[in-house]
């Protein structure tokens, strides 16, 4: 079996590590980038092919963790050539091409795995966790804090400056990025950190779960700096690792009659966690756990599996006990 | 006419500033008063 990686920045290296750890004996891995290649060539001393994943025969996997935009060309490629495709990308318009590739994955068989990062990713796990203990969702807020490599960074930067899309009532909402101020508490190190509207993708695959919330929205962390130069290019170059951060996904509903509030969070490096949810992610639709065609995680019938694989790699996943959180 | 483009400029320059300095100040909200996190074990992701 062998698994590709596209992509080797911050998270892909975690991925490969990841993928290692859980037992996978052959890696295609690539990067347009010759030197990112060579870093994790001791990493990987053996089982592993430095090529383009469809540079000969088609992998069972492939893990596009390239920097966001444009996937859906590649991911289309793939699925038509067989492969499971995982994404983390966190931008909407991704996110929106690759649920497009949703007949093309059902016509092969194959699993299209969308948003399987942090957030989109993890957030959307624990929000489906927390909703599976209501009789019924009426919202779901998942906001995000901190970032991983400079693509990530990046996109971050981006997401700040373009419109943030909320799920309100009946339809979607376009509010400016940098509004909707919300202080959300997260596990320590992270603590209080006031989180904002942007362009993030998460809401687009809570609404195919919870087609009938009332609100699905999400924001991510910024400070001042980043709010009052967001709509200017980047200042200096983002770090190599972002983390720590968190990603947290409260969810309101109703339980026996009475208004409920859950609250999962989980707080660590965002490279990390993303590689971990992708690497797991993968090897199940490797295992033919997935659900064919094109799919958020907030979809998947074994949200509980999934989330004790994560936490098995290392993830703390923590609950909020109290109210007012 | 040159004095009413620059009270114009200057009064659409102070309402930026004011604008930018309310949208960069403050909070947007309270800290939870009561209860905090607990590390979740693997019998509760079911």
């Amino acid at each position: 079996m062998t698994v590709a990686v596209a992509g080797i920045g911050t998270t892909g290296a975690n991925v490969i590590r990841h993928l290692i750890e859980l037992g996978v004996d052959r890696l295609r891995l690539h990067d347009i980038n010759p030197d990112a290649e060579r870093q994790v060539a001791g990493l990987v001393a053996r089982g592993a092919e430095f090529a383009p994943p469809l540079g000969g025969e088609p992998p069972a996997a492939v893990i596009l963790a390239t920097p966001c935009g444009k996937q859906a060309l590649m991911a289309r490629e793939l699925l038509e050539a067989g492969s499971h495709v995982v994404s983390i990308s966190d931008s909407p318009e991704d996110v929106v091409e690759l649920l497009r590739l949703d007949p093309v994955a059902r016509d092969r068989g194959v699993s299209m795995v969308v948003g399987a990062g942090m957030a989109p990713g993890l957030g959307c796990l624990l929000a489906r966790h927390a909703g599976d203990q209501l009789d019924q969702v009426d919202a779901v807020s998942i906001a995000k804090a901190g970032t991983a490599g400079p693509a990530c960074a990046r996109q971050h930067h981006l997401a700040l400056k373009r419109p943030g899309r909320d799920w309100v009532g009946d339809g979607w909402e376009f509010r400016a990025g940098g509004s909707g101020r919300d202080l959300a508490w997260f596990p320590d190190p992270i603590g209080a950190r006031d989180c904002y509207r942007g362009a993030l993708p998460s809401p687009i695959l809570l609404h195919r779960q919870y087609p009938n919330a009332k609100r699905l929205s999400a924001r991510v962390s910024a400070t001042r700096r980043d709010r009052l130069t967001a709509r200017l290019p980047m200042m200096r170059e983002p770090h190599d690792d972002g983390g720590p951060g968190a990603v947290r996904a409260e969810v309101r509903g109703w339980r026996d009659g009475s208004v409920e509030t859950i609250i999962y969070a989980v707080a660590a490096f965002p490279s990390s966690v993303a590689a971990a949810v992708a690497a797991v992610v993968a090897l199940r639709a490797v295992d033919g756990k997935a659900p064919a065609g094109a799919t958020g995680l907030c979809e998947w019938p074994d949200v509980g599996e999934v989330l004790r694989a994560v936490h098995g790699r290392g993830v703390p996943i923590s609950v909020f006990e109290g109210v007012g959180a | 006419m040159l004095t009413l483009v620059r009270r114009v400029v200057a009064a659409l320059g102070l309402t930026g500033l004011i604008a930018t300095l309310f949208r960069l100040r403050g909070r947007g909200g309270v800290a939870p008063q009561s209860g905090g996190w607990r590390d979740l074990d693997e019998s509760e992701l079911r």
